[in-house]
């Protein structure tokens, strides 16, 4: 059972501010979701296995050469030198 | 002139090639159907009619002057709005994106337009991909043009109603759980999920990206078989892309061993169960045998599925802060953290629930109790149908295990809503390619057939999809006047 | 017990890890070395640098690393204004899959090894300012991307350290093989941090962040050893937690911001396959890589009969050893060139700044040194005589064969003048006397140093005579 004080938590490191409403429904629903995937229980390996890994050769990598974005434009919040202005840290 | 918006992909190149008609009368005449049904439907969330008109207009001039076209030209495309398109509103379905304008085109939509497509605008879809029915969209549900009082399906719920309804002539969607297939099956149209890899997901915004494609959606399989042949290709862009090669519509079909997946049929509704069957007969009229077998361990792939997506989710979703692009929160008045909480409090629920329960599955207490378990599921489950493959050439059943619904029936239960994917996930869980093919009605409401193949195995699905849908002509346009 | 984490910049590379954008950000105009990629645009993916991998590999192999036949890269999931995805791709060792480099050994002197407990690839987050200042400018905090997405090589020991000295010590040795194996510039600011964790007598962990520079760890650890130890003998338990360095208070507090208590859910990174790197690929890279300090330093000693004092000068200073081979290049005599490098040379080129890049900006070139020792084997000119030629080469530029040719000036031979010069010198360079006093070549350096003081006019034998006396005579 999730408690209130879990959901606060994953709602925390999700940094998700939840409804009201939200916050009263999503115990039980997020259970029943909890509750549905728990049948992987029953699966005997927990090792990472590699079969469904797909790999690349070294080779294959891109080489170290820049090339310069030309459309890029970031102008949300921007001051007069160029720094993004983003909400204070303390 | 009227009947243009009717018109398959190869026919509207082909047409406009030999001067039959003008890419500007075919653009105006789709233009004239959106303006007919687009209230009904809510297929669109940005349209981009003028463009698209004047990218007509272009084509019409290079034909003038006997300039090439490319494989698509003047082909009008509709596009899930979580794709990349430069200079037209990107929105995920979602209020965190509402004012955001990518600056770059995802590699498809370079693809595309470097044929001569021409992009009429963005498609509805269930908030971020997360979602069966378009339900999910914070803007508005999408309406399923064959009964408007049903879903449409989804994730590309937009995207099956638009081609359906002769809106757009083909269009791309993306997959993560079922999310071509599923609109395809409920719109009568014809959709495929390429193999994971196949097709560069540059641009594509993630949502579970080992498990999603791009794919397209269209009212034919030549025409499925045209836009892969444009989209697909190893890309310097995707470090996940591999290369493949051509597919090539044969008018002559091998004689190919499939099979049905029993999990897959047993507990849907008799009305699918019957249709799937009886197909199952025009397979061996074509000359294919048909066996049925079983997929041990096929319950657990749900369960897997959803673990997986949304520890994914979680994790790609964590990017919208709101602070280098998104919607307009001024910065005032908060401290960084409770900043973050209260842009991202703009989620739609299902995004919410899934971040959630991503962050639980990744949370040190729980990685190897249900995310290292999902992923060993995910290998044994491919390793089983490798094994398959061996000896099958394909393994079919219904796309959906059910009818297309009405709108508010599942959505109170988040589990009821999952339910409905049960047949799709399997192909994105072992990366394989899976196309939907319709193959009939019950109560007026479409039922599509899915096909599997192994990995890189597209020819297959186009082969067979193509001499089934020359000999059982199930009807792709509905009729909304 | 002491522990270190250190990042260090790959600044040798010119791109980005995971996208084409510049790797050197400094000097830029904020948010101009940006691209959709690196600030996180929705549907971008990282495409890595295959450079960033061989130097990493380079550096594994360097501090005698394991080295995987395959790599993986995992997310580590957080929140900061300063990380544009609010995940960072990094590695991380666990289930049966390694980062670049786990298990090495760094060897510190000839008693004492640090074992290198792993080394990763990574990428370095955004810049954030925070801003002090007046009410408005309060409000808000500026982010800068520019360097969001550098490759990093995080190094991490294990806590083998007892003392301070062994960490200053370790942290020369390893700038030293970095700048040899030209992986990163540890001059370049901010291209290395170190974090510093502490126990005492089997007590909790402190973890000790923001330390900005390789000079500033060992006042940290000793302000932190003081700290935990005052608390020890008053009987305070010592709590595992996170403080921060604060480098004009010098003292470390703790840390307010609960960034560190997180459960970073780390995954492997979807969009990354695994890299194989092949079986040739370390053979390949040791075969190829630059010079280590400790294989130049055996080839010093070895092929060119240096003695091991010299060779330690020679390589702890790479320049200075990069000018030897330079001049051995035109004139093969190494014990004289290295002897006349490493006294007379280095002790009138050096500036007071202590800056390694002293040789960039002086006039004096290999050919002339080359030229020099070449005519005091010959003896062409006494050893003295060539210390007054080379003042003026480095004045001038000026060949020594031209330089001998205008013969000078007056020399200085009044006691009183060059005592005070003598007494000036001894003052300065007090480390240096203790040398002289107990090695005798080292006294050249000293001469050298009243050369400087003088403009080279000081009579080298008159000044000589005064340094030995003043060495002789007994302390007050």
């Amino acid at each position: 059972m999730i408690s209130k004080d879990e959901l606060e938590y994953l709602a925390q490191i999700s940094k998700i501010n939840l409804s009201e409403d939200e916050a009263k429904k999503f115990p039980e629903q997020l259970d029943k979701t909890i509750e549905y995937i728990d049948i992987l229980e029953e699966l005997a390996s927990d090792d990472l296995n590699v079969l469904d890994l797909q790999e690349v050769k070294f080779d294959e990598l891109r080489d170290d050469v820049v090339k310069m974005s030309e459309e890029l434009r970031i102008t949300k919040n921007m001051t007069e030198d160029g720094f993004l202005r983003g909400p204070k840290m303390k | 002139m009227s009947s243009l918006h009717d018109l398959l992909a190869h026919e509207v190149v082909e047409g406009i090639k030999e001067g039959l008609f003008t890419a500007e009368e075919y653009v105006s005449s789709l233009i004239k159907t959106i303006e007919d049904v687009e209230s009904k439907l809510n297929s669109f969330i940005t349209l981009d009619t003028v463009g698209a008109l004047s990218s007509a207009k272009l084509i019409d001039r290079k034909i003038k002057e006997n300039e090439d076209i490319g494989y698509l030209g003047g082909v009008a495309v509709g596009i899930k709005d979580n794709i990349s398109t430069k200079d037209i509103r990107t929105t995920c379905a979602s209020k965190i994106l509402e004012d955001y304008v990518p600056s770059y085109d995802a590699t498809v939509i370079r693809n595309l337009k470097q044929n001569g497509a021409i992009i009429l605008g963005k498609l509805n879809l269930d908030e971020f991909g997360m979602g069966s029915t378009t339900e999910y969209s914070r803007y508005y549900p999408t309406h399923n043009p064959w009964n408007l009082d049903y879903v449409p399906g989804g994730s590309s719920g937009g995207c099956g109603a638009a081609v359906a309804a002769g809106e757009c002539t083909v269009s791309l969607g993306s997959d993560t759980g079922g999310s071509i297939r599923c609109p395809a099956s409920f719109c009568s149209v014809v959709g495929l999920k390429p193999t994971y890899g196949r097709v560069s997901r540059y641009g594509l915004i993630s949502y579970a990206n080992s498990l999603e494609q791009i794919g397209p959606i269209c009212r034919s399989v030549k025409d499925i078989a045209l836009i892969m042949n444009i989209i697909s290709g190893k890309d310097n862009s995707d470090n996940t892309s591999m290369s493949s090669s051509p597919i090539t519509i044969n008018n002559k079909l091998d004689k190919f061993d499939i099979a049905i997946v029993k999990e897959l049929i047993n507990d849907g509704d008799h009305g699918v169960t019957g249709t799937i069957y009886s197909t199952s007969d025009k397979f061996k009229e074509i000359g294919c045998t048909c066996d049925e077998i079983s997929i041990k361990n096929l319950h657990y792939a749900l369960p897997s599925y959803y673990t997986l997506a949304s520890a994914e989710a979680s994790s790609n979703l964590a990017r919208y802060d709101n602070i280098r692009y998104g919607f307009d929160l001024p910065i005032e008045e908060y401290k960084w953290d409770t900043y973050f909480s209260n842009v991202r409090k703009n989620f739609g629920e299902e995004v919410k629930r899934r971040i959630l329960i991503g962050s639980y599955v990744l949370s040190s207490g729980y990685y190897s109790k249900y995310y290292l378990k999902a992923r060993s599921l995910r290998s044994l489950l491919k390793l089983e149908l490798l094994k398959l493959f061996k000896k099958y050439d394909l393994l079919i059943g219904p796309t959906m295990p059910i009818l297309p619904f009405k709108f508010g029936e599942k959505i109170d239960d988040p589990i009821k809503m999952y339910l409905v994917d049960i047949n799709t996930v399997i192909a994105n869980l072992a990366g394989i390619p899976a196309i939907s093919l319709p193959i009939g009605f019950s109560n007026g409401l479409p039922i599509g057939l899915q096909m599997m193949a192994a990995p890189f195995e597209e020819q297959k699905l186009i082969d067979v999809s193509h001499a089934l849908e020359n000999t059982i002509n199930i009807q792709r346009r509905p009729n909304l006047t | 017990m002491i522990g270190l984490e250190i990042h260090a910049q790959i600044t040798v590379l010119e791109s980005k890890l995971f996208c084409s954008c510049r790797g050197n950000y400094r000097d830029l105009r904020p948010n101009t070395n940006i691209c959709e990629t690196c600030c996180g645009l929705p549907g971008t993916l990282p495409i890595i640098n295959k450079k960033a991998i061989e130097y990493s590999t380079m550096t594994s192999i360097a501090l005698r690393c394991k080295v995987p036949d395959k790599i993986m890269f995992y997310r580590k999931n957080y929140f900061y204004p300063d990380l544009p995805k609010n995940f960072q791709i990094t590695q991380y060792n666990v289930y049966g899959f390694s980062s670049i480099g786990v298990e090495g050994l760094f060897e510190l002197d000839d008693s004492k090894k640090i074992r290198i407990s792993r080394i990763q690839l990574e990428e370095d987050p955004g810049r954030i300012i925070y801003l002090e200042g007046g009410m408005n400018v309060r409000n808000s905090a500026l982010i800068d991307y520019n360097r969001a997405g550098v490759a990093l090589i995080e190094i991490v020991t294990e806590p083998d350290f007892t003392n301070p000295k062994e960490v200053r010590l370790f942290l020369n040795k390893l700038s030293l093989t970095l700048e040899h194996l030209g992986v990163c510039n540890t001059l370049m600011e901010g291209s290395v941090r170190c974090d510093v964790n502490v126990s005492m007598k089997g007590g909790n962990k402190v973890e000790i962040k923001n330390i900005n520079s390789f000079k500033e760890v060992e006042k940290a650890i000793n302000y932190e050893i003081t700290r935990q130890t005052s608390m020890y003998n008053r009987n305070i338990k010592i709590e595992s937690e996170t403080r921060h360095w604060d480098d004009k208070k010098k003292i470390t507090y703790k840390s307010r911001s609960k960034e560190e208590e997180h459960d970073y859910r780390y995954f492997p990174e979807p969009d990354i396959p695994i890299i194989v790197l092949g079986d040739n690929f370390v053979a390949n890279l040791k075969d190829h890589m630059p010079e280590l300090p400790h294989q130049r330093f055996d080839r010093f000693v070895s092929k060119y009969n240096l003695s091991v004092h010299t060779s330690n000068i020679l390589i702890n200073d790479k320049k200075l050893a990069d000018f030897f081979e330079s001049t051995l290049k035109l004139y093969f005599s190494p014990v004289e060139i290295a002897n006349f490098l490493i006294t007379d040379f280095k002790s009138m080129i050096e500036d007071d700044s202590n800056s390694t890049d002293y040789l960039r900006n002086t006039k004096v070139k290999p050919e002339h040194i080359a030229e020099l020792v070449q005519m005091i084997e010959g003896n062409k000119i006494s050893r003295i005589t060539a210390k007054d030629i080379l003042i003026k080469i480095f004045e001038s530029g000026i060949l020594p064969s031209e330089a001998v040719n205008n013969t000078s000036s007056f020399k200085i031979a009044d006691e009183k003048t060059l005592m005070d010069a003598v007494e000036s010198v001894f003052k300065t360079e007090k480390s240096a006397v203790e040398d002289a006093k107990r090695n005798h070549e080292a006294i050249n350096f000293l001469l050298g140093k009243v050369m400087k003081f003088t403009n080279g006019r000081a009579d080298p034998k008159i000044a000589m005579r005064l340094i030995n006396n003043k060495l002789n005579k007994p302390d007050p």
